[in-house]
């Protein structure tokens, strides 16, 4: 008996998991909603490259307290759909976002349970000092390569075409903004819609490979 | 019997139709091809259109009708068969699907029909009486059964293009989609009326018989 093969699925957080871009909700808090939008798209865009655009958004965003973020953190509008999907499959779902341990940790363990791969912040208490470590998105891919024999990534941005480049399937999901056109064109199925979406993972979570 | 799960194939280029645009999105009547599928499709929860040549038109297009779709992407379709860009729609479905092409043009009651006839758990092949040049021709039994394919005239009826697979796995070096069907023959034709639009004359034969249904 062949052993059957195991599948991950890894996903973006801000806008695909979730129904909006987080850092701008926090830029709101911090009355500097749009500066950080303006950089938020253009990053999107792929105008500016995604470790300069975060570090100079967590910049801007730092005087906001730890505490103050997790809180509007919490209040994202999620996708239930996929919502549903990760917490059913928690095993095999990964959260993979650029965002910061300290401000979505606490709100991916709430809503999905899964284990999640994001960047690394530095902080004393409820202050954020800066960033330990900016994730690349296909670190995640290799790390679980160990584990999983055919990873599926699912995202919308520029920062996740690392990802989709050494994924085995690559999902471009334009449910909440458009896809980047380079994620398209790196990816094997585009969805726009989370229900076609979750028809599509459960069918190839039940893939014999 | 409900179909759950369909599979179009709009990747190709259409060069024989001569027109700058996807087959799926000529018009026909006052909508694009793909219009009529997707309609007749509409109870059908998972649909997948596999698109290659012009993809963000066909993507574009169909969003603004259905915007639950799945587009399963083909980047060489210009090298590539029908047959690859079914195996590309469908090798992760573990379940029944149908699959119908971007190019053909079937009206609720033969789609219906078409359905009627699925049995659970085997292959189904909808067959027309043959029109078009260039066709793969099915020979059937005395029991409505698809004995033979052929690109001779051995028989009244054609291979459309609509199919039910239930157990038949495409692979990924195929050629054409009805030989890889061939091995599992004898297989049974539910006979619609269903047209495949490759040249002009196929478009305004279509077109003629759209305006009087």
């Amino acid at each position: 008996m062949t052993l059957k093969k195991r599948i991950a699925f890894c996903f973006d957080l801000d806008g695909t998991l979730t129904r909006e871009e987080i850092l701008p909700q926090i830029a709101k808090k911090a009355g500097i909603y749009e500066e950080i939008d303006l950089l938020t798209k253009i990053t999107l865009q792929g105008l500016i490259t995604f470790d300069k655009s975060f570090k100079l958004r967590v910049k801007l965003l730092s005087t906001v307290g730890i505490d103050d973020v997790k809180e509007t953190v919490s209040r994202i509008p999620i996708d239930v759909n996929l919502q549903q999907f990760v917490q059913e499959n928690q095993e095999n779902c990964f959260v993979v976002t650029g965002n910061l341990d300290v401000w979505v940790g606490d709100f991916v363990q709430e809503k999905y349970g899964c284990r999640m791969f994001s960047s690394v912040a530095q902080y004393e208490g409820d202050k954020l000092l800066g960033i330990q470590h900016i994730i690349s998105k296909h670190e995640a891919i290799i790390e679980l390569r160990k584990q999983f024999d055919y990873i599926v990534a699912i995202g919308d941005g520029m920062n996740d075409c690392s990802m989709f480049e050494i994924a085995d399937k690559g999902i471009a999901f334009g449910g909440v903004h458009e896809p980047v056109t380079s994620l398209i064109k790196m990816s094997d199925y585009v969805c726009y819609d989370s229900v076609g979406l979750v028809g599509l993972l459960t069918s190839i979570n039940q893939m014999e490979l | 019997m409900k179909i759950k799960n369909a599979v179009i194939c709009a990747a190709g280029l259409g060069s024989r139709l001569g027109l700058d645009t996807p087959k799926c999105l000529v018009k026909l009547g006052n909508h694009p091809l793909i219009y009529y599928i997707l309609k007749v499709l509409q109870d059908v929860p998972n649909i997948r259109i596999v698109v290659g040549f012009k993809e963000e038109e066909v993507i574009e297009y169909v969003r603004k009708i259905r915007k639950d779709v799945v587009f399963v992407r083909n980047p060489d379709y210009r090298t590539t068969t029908n047959a690859y860009s079914l195996y590309l729609g469908s090798h992760d479905l573990s379940e029944p699907f149908i699959n119908i092409d971007g190019d053909n043009y079937l009206d609720e009651y033969n789609f219906r029909k078409f359905e009627e006839n699925i049995v659970v758990g085997e292959e189904l092949i909808g067959v027309t009486e043959s029109f078009t040049e260039d066709a793969v021709y099915t020979k059937l039994d005395e029991n409505g059964m698809i004995v033979e394919f052929s690109r001779e005239k051995i028989d009244n009826y054609e291979w459309t293009g609509v199919a039910y697979f239930a157990n038949v796995k495409i692979s990924k070096l195929g050629k054409y989609v009805y030989q890889e069907l061939e091995p599992r023959l004898p297989i049974r034709a539910a006979i619609i009326e269903c047209y495949e639009i490759d040249t002009p004359q196929d478009l305004d034969f279509v077109s003629n018989k759209v305006g009087l249904l």
